[in-house]
């Protein structure tokens, strides 16, 4: 125990108030990262109080410490390996049978524990009160009732917390069944047997011996993992002999067991002054919920998120854009080169560098709006109803309605979009949604649209982008379609969702939930983006002989693809189109400065795309084909190298197919046939190849 | 002659189009499932093997009500105490209640 420094856990139920108490605590001294192995969100923060300073760390909201969710195991991995000075469990007065589960669970590790409790106000609107006395003295550890919405004293919890520190309060452990009991007896005296054995899992040696007892009982797979293979047996037996006498699992027996003590605890301490009845969220959801209201309120709430993140930031990102490359590029570049620096030095610090930060920052605006009223829509308690919403149309393509959410933050930006599928359940629902979303334009992509839109097609540019994304978002349906035939075959994962009461969300919690999202995206996405836009530029400067004088390399990987290109009408001497494509590989709006660059008299884009069918084509081919190498990166972090590949290699191909079939139609002449022949026989080769695909990795 | 599995599909069939409600087989029969619960009728749940909702408190003997239940909807809503879940109907048919 670390009593200089000591550690503090701070576990809950979601949606408990456990962030609010630990932003209470820390304030701004904290620090947001991922736990190890896993995509699972780590907070830990300090604070100082008496000239001592004190670690504390934000456990994942769970409802128990049963490992069955990578939240759970990464909950019960920490407060068993790494044991916490101190746990604070917080529970919800409003709704205090299910929230003690977790408690009895944490009195079963026998962790040093101090339950604070939190919505006291709910809990007094719903006429609950709470005998916190006569429960303190059944469960014998210290209770610190507080009402954490509101600007709190945390005196009394520093004083709580340094008298359970001093000294640590081990809490009771709960009785079980008879029967429960007898097994559990016999499995603890046959460990205590084995203790001394070479076999003796290293895992087990800092447990307590009753809870590893408990948990081979309730067949923990991570548990029964690690038995040994002559333990089997006599573990084997106990668990047979307490399913047989109670006819049910013996996971599910226990947790019955548990319930049964929570329900007499509860009923000693807690008085119901009025019958409960209808609530304010009740009241309306009936509105939200509804099948009359329940879609159009959905998408009126979707349309207003999507309308303050396009809006808002519009203006922003020409400020910033202009701004910062007046400063990083022109004022930065004029310096560099008063100091008679070398040409290529002066180039990649302000043109490649300068530049590139630039190019960040524009991306900042978008995705804070949208972080924005995601976390508004989070701590509102309306997310959770829109997933409820969603769940009708997602289920049909086969994806929980969870997912509705990864797909909607694509539309800002992709890679937030692949690290918000973190929230689903199954892997398979992660992988599937992450696959899905580059099919929402991201914004990064709204500049190529009205650029081109404005170009090809002026005076109805608003339709011409309206018409991109949604097709995009048809095209991102029809995929779905496909996957869930071949590569996705098993059904979505059970959906099992509490619907948090509404609330007003406060400004402190917005603010902090928003920041770190968007410090998050600044440090993992901007340094790729960064990167890959000092290597465009890098490229673009580098030249090399050619016939007739010099060529960029980017110029000459254009020239050396456009080939490919032709039966999507970009021809020979259209190679820029190319190139642009290319750097958009590295960032969407890339494509436009590309073009910019390389046409510097955009009136002559039209003519050099010979009519508006290729120009459709061109813009049906960004719309579809590979996400950008920011995104490609956070799939492969998320999912591995083999999904960061499939993404890249499928959607290029799809996005070839459709812009050809596209260009062909809207161009028909004699050879059209033999194109769009072609096209037909690689639809069913690309078919054909997910079903093998299936056949071989399905998830 | 039909296959074994079309005469499960059938059979299947059958009951959806008849509607009625399966008795429950491990108790006396006036068992339904959680799922062919209309809204606002509230019931004791008798049976629920599923470890994830027992952790959110919908355990044996626990009171619950189905605040929305919509055929055609792959999820129902239920009021446990003060918690409102959203219960997938897979998960809602494997738990059996009694009407009270």
């Amino acid at each position: 125990m670390s009593q200089d420094n000591p550690t503090i856990a701070l576990a809950g139920n979601p949606n408990v108030g456990k962030t609010t108490l630990f932003n209470a605590l820390t304030g701004s001294h904290q620090t947001v990262g991922n736990w190890p192995g896993v995509t699972v969100e780590r907070k830990e923060g300090f604070f100082i109080h008496n000239g001592r300073c004190y670690e504390v760390i934000d456990l994942p909201g769970i409802y128990s410490l049963a490992a069955g969710s990578p939240d759970e195991l990464v909950a019960r991995n920490y407060l068993v390996q790494k044991k916490p000075d101190l746990v604070i469990n917080i529970v919800d007065a409003s709704n205090l049978e299910r929230n003690l589960y977790l408690t009895l669970q944490l009195m079963e590790l026998k962790v040093p524990l101090l339950i604070v409790f939190s919505m006291l106000d709910i809990a007094e609107q719903n006429g609950v009160e709470i005998d916190f006395d006569h429960l303190k003295s059944h469960l014998d550890c210290p209770i610190q009732p507080l009402t954490l919405c509101r600007r709190f004293d945390p005196s009394q919890l520093f004083q709580d917390i340094d008298a359970c520190l001093a000294k640590a309060p081990v809490p009771i452990s709960p009785r079980y069944d008879e029967v429960v009991e007898k097994h559990l007896h016999n499995l603890h005296n046959f460990l205590l047997q084995q203790r001394d054995d070479s076999a003796w899992p290293e895992a087990w040696r800092k447990l307590p011996l009753d809870w590893v007892a408990l948990k081979l009982l309730e067949r923990d797979p991570y548990f029964h993992a690690e038995l040994p293979q002559a333990w089997f047996d006599p573990v084997d037996r106990e668990i047979r002999g307490l399913e047989k006498h109670r006819n049910q699992a013996a996971a599910t027996a226990l947790a019955d067991d548990r319930y049964g003590f929570i329900r007499g605890l509860v009923k000693d301490v807690v008085r119901h002054k009025t019958k409960p009845g209808a609530t304010f969220s009740d009241r309306l959801d009936r509105v939200a919920l509804s099948s009359l209201w329940g879609l159009p309120v959905f998408f009126a709430v979707m349309y207003l998120v999507f309308l303050l993140a396009v809006q808002a930031s519009e203006p922003l990102i020409g400020w910033i854009e202009n701004g910062l490359n007046w400063l990083l590029v022109d004022q930065w570049g004029a310096l560099l080169r008063s100091w008679n620096i070398p040409g290529w030095l002066s180039y990649l610090l302000s043109n490649a560098l300068g530049g590139g930060i630039a190019t960040i920052a524009t991306f900042i605006p978008p995705i804070f709006f949208i972080f924005l009223c995601l976390s508004l829509l989070e701590d509102s308690g309306y997310m959770a109803r829109a997933a409820f919403i969603a769940d009708r149309f997602m289920r049909r393509v086969g994806l929980p309605g969870k997912a509705f959410i990864p797909l909607l933050v694509g539309f800002g930006c992709t890679v937030p979009a692949i690290m918000a599928t973190r929230t689903l359940e199954s892997r398979r629902d992660r992988v599937f949604a992450s696959l899905l979303t580059p099919f929402m334009s991201c914004g990064a992509k709204l500049p190529v649209y009205t650029y081109l839109g404005m170009l090809f097609f002026p005076g109805r540019a608003d339709l011409a982008v309206f018409g991109l994304y949604f097709f995009g978002v048809v095209m991102g349906l029809l995929f779905a379609l496909a996957l869930k035939k071949t590569l996705f075959k098993t059904q979505p994962g059970n959906f099992v969702m509490e619907l948090p009461p509404y609330h007003l969300p406060t400004i402190n919690a917005i603010g902090m939930h928003t920041w770190h999202r968007l410090k998050d995206f600044i440090l993992r996405a901007g340094k790729t983006i960064l990167l890959v836009t000092v290597a465009v530029n890098i490229l673009q400067a580098l030249t090399l002989p050619v016939k007739g004088g010099q060529a960029s390399v980017l110029e000459l990987a254009g020239k050396l693809l456009t080939p490919l290109m032709k039966p999507m009408g970009i021809v020979a001497e259209n190679w820029q189109a190319t190139v642009a494509l290319i750097s958009g590989l590295f960032a969407k709006e890339a494509i436009v400065g590309t073009l910019q660059s390389l046409y510097p008299d955009p009136s002559v884009i039209p003519s050099a795309f010979g009519g508006s069918s290729s120009g459709i084509a061109f813009l049906i081919f960004v719309l579809l084909y590979s996400p950008c190498a920011a995104s490609l990166a956070a799939l492969n972090k998320e999912h591995g190298w083999r999904w960061s590949l499939f993404s890249f290699f499928y959607l290029t191909l799809l996005a070839w197919i459709v812009a050809t079939v596209a260009y062909q139609i809207l161009a028909f002449n004699r050879l059209s046939w033999l194109w769009l022949g072609l096209c037909a026989l690689l639809v069913v080769a690309f078919g054909a190849s997910l079903k093998l695909i299936g056949r071989k990795n399905a998830i | 002659m039909l296959s074994k599995r079309d005469r499960v599909r059938l059979r299947q069939f059958g009951r959806r189009f008849g509607s009625r409600p399966k008795t429950c087989h491990c108790h006396s029969g006036d068992c339904i499932s959680l799922a062919d619960l209309e809204p606002g009728v509230e019931a004791l749940i008798t049976c629920n093997n599923d470890l994830k909702t027992i952790e959110r408190g919908l355990y044996h003997g626990k009171r619950v009500m189905v605040q929305r239940n919509e055929s055609g909807e792959p999820n129902l809503v239920v009021a446990v105490g003060d918690a409102r879940y959203v219960l997938d109907r897979r998960v809602a048919r494997m738990i059996r209640v009694r009407v009270v």
